[in-house]
């Protein structure tokens, strides 16, 4: 069963569109990574789901429902985002209770040993934590509302690094005993891969890919070496990137499907054929220009 | 995991009770309120006197007016307050859809609105206590009310602060809708009233305050206000149902 199927979706402030034709289906019971450069649309989407904002035009299914005004959607989905705004007259300890009055899956208990973990005053206002503290917070509600739709956006902002590492295995470990379909947007890839089942990479607005991230690891190759031999040998292969590494040297990378013999080419030019990692796909095949910010400094 | 089914009237209720908890700095500004309203009333809401040739007299009035009319506006700030972003985001933090955050508003607006007229009706009378303590009068005359003139004066007003609830609420939730309102309703009140008494024969307002201050029947009088609160909460509810939460 598809949780979230979008088609066509569009969404616009005023003349810039947030969002363009966006075609996505999020499986249940997945954790999905939405991956995207600064104003791709990540936030916009996550909204959309959890019915916050109004698509322009297109469809879009969250539960097979529309999401917007739709209380089943809003006792189902948990969204979670440094935003999040809480009464400032109920202590951190009330609004836990709050909480879990609303959601019918609320599991309390783990929800008081987070609070104990992370070592939080039952006694303080939500706005009086510090940015990391609110996150932690937040991620608090987000996991112990066991929602079968948990959309956090941005997550471990502000957090320092022991509790970002606790927050994957928490969320991990929550995940792997009450399976649920998990979106979670961030630039770092790197440190979310190994918790993610799928990466949605968007880029302005758009769909730029859908893949597991097993596949998203083996997407492209990176290759090193002259820069006339990187030349002729990827002369007809489609780039996703060529940047000058040194004096005359160069770096391209490109899709990871060359023949054996394409391959044996490269080493008899004296290329280097090195792996890709998948933060740099994304970061490659993001990036509005072909030659990355090198390209700014260039003179001539 | 399977999906929860959640009845709407159930979520109202558990959104009522999270702001009567959450909200409740309004009541303490509403005691503030009554405190500065009771100082204001403490020389009388009303007096007048005469003399003749051996004697000259003094009377004052010492009656709930002032505490009436100051919680008639904490309750149309209030509205306008709980209109907000930060308190509309507030609920969109746990369940909830427009319709049931705006119901389970205009509940907690009624009870502010039942809490605010008890009050006046209590602090009238801690008033009148401290006037005949601190006043050297001469003579006080207490108008004994029955039981049922009582409630009706209570009723009326709980009634005229949620009837100013309801007012405040529509312009909180028309300014969230767009910034132009905060300029364009005071101008077209203003403007409309001072273009009325240009004139020198004001007739709008003293036919808006006609219409439910002359009234004397006290069905009728009910009527009226659940008429126009019904109207203004309505246009309210069709109006946030289009806005959008967290741009």
């Amino acid at each position: 069963m598809n949780v979230v199927v979008c088609h066509d979706l569009t969404k616009q402030y005023g003349r810039s569109k947030a969002l363009q034709n966006m075609n996505c289906t999020i499986a249940e019971n997945k954790i999905t990574g939405l991956i995207g450069r600064n104003g791709a649309g990540k936030t916009t989407l996550l909204k959309i789901i959890a019915g916050y904002l109004h698509h322009s035009s297109g469809d879009i299914q969250v539960f097979s429902e529309n999401p917007f005004n739709n209380l089943k959607v809003s006792a189902n989905t948990v969204f979670i985002d440094n935003e999040m705004s809480f009464s400032q007259g109920l202590t951190l300890k009330e609004l836990l209770e709050t909480a879990g009055s609303f959601y019918p899956n609320w599991n309390h208990d783990l929800a008081l040993k987070l609070f104990d973990y992370f070592s939080f005053n039952p006694k303080q206002y939500h706005g009086n934590l510090s940015k990391g503290m609110k996150s932690t917070f937040n991620m608090i509600v987000g996991l112990a509302a066991r929602c079968p739709l948990t959309i956090m956006d941005e997550p471990t902002s502000g957090m320092d690094s022991a509790t970002r590492k606790d927050f994957y295995r928490a969320l991990l470990k929550e995940y792997i005993a009450y399976p649920r379909t998990i979106i979670l947007s961030s630039h770092l890839l790197d440190e979310v891969e190994d918790l993610l089942e799928e990466v949605l990479l968007i880029k302005s607005g758009e769909k730029c890919l859908h893949l597991p991230i097993d596949q998203l690891k083996e997407y492209a190759i990176g290759v090193r070496g002259k820069t006339v031999g990187v030349a002729s040998w990827t002369e007809k292969m489609e780039l996703i990137s060529m940047q000058e590494i040194g004096a005359n040297m160069s770096y391209a990378v490109i899709r990871n499907d060359r023949s054996i013999k394409e391959l044996e080419d490269a080493r008899q030019l004296e290329l280097e054929i090195t792996p890709v990692s998948a933060e740099d796909i994304c970061s490659y095949l993001t990036s509005k220009t072909k030659g990355g910010i090198d390209h700014v400094f260039s003179r001539g | 995991m399977y999906l929860a089914e959640v009845k709407a009237w159930d979520i109202v209720r558990k959104q009522y009770r999270y702001k009567l908890k959450s909200y409740f700095s309004v009541f303490t500004s509403l005691i503030v309120i009554q405190l500065l309203a009771i100082l204001f009333s403490f020389n009388g809401t009303g007096m007048g006197g005469g003399t003749s040739n051996s004697i000259s007299y003094e009377f004052y009035y010492y009656t709930s007016d002032i505490i009436l009319v100051f919680m008639m506006i904490w309750a149309f700030i209030t509205a306008i307050i709980i209109t907000t972003r930060a308190y509309r985001y507030d609920d969109f933090s746990f369940v909830t859809n427009r319709t049931i955050s705006q119901v389970s508003n205009i509940l907690f607006l009624l009870s502010a609105s039942i809490f605010a007229g008890i009050t006046v009706y209590l602090s009238t009378h801690l008033f009148q206590i401290l006037a005949f303590y601190f006043k050297d009068n001469y003579s006080i005359i207490v108008d004994s009310l029955s039981f049922t003139e009582f409630l009706m004066g209570m009723i009326t007003s709980i009634l005229y602060i949620f009837l100013f609830a309801s007012a405040g609420y529509l312009f909180g939730i028309l300014v969230q809708l767009h910034k132009g309102f905060l300029l364009i309703i005071p101008t077209i009140l203003f403007g409309g009233l001072i273009l009325d008494g240009i004139g020198g024969n004001p007739t709008l307002f003293v036919n808006v305050t006609n219409f439910f201050g002359e009234e004397t029947s006290f069905i009728l009088f009910i009527c009226k206000v659940a008429i126009v609160s019904s109207i203004l909460l309505l246009a309210s509810l069709g109006i946030s149902n289009r806005m959008e939460v967290r741009k």
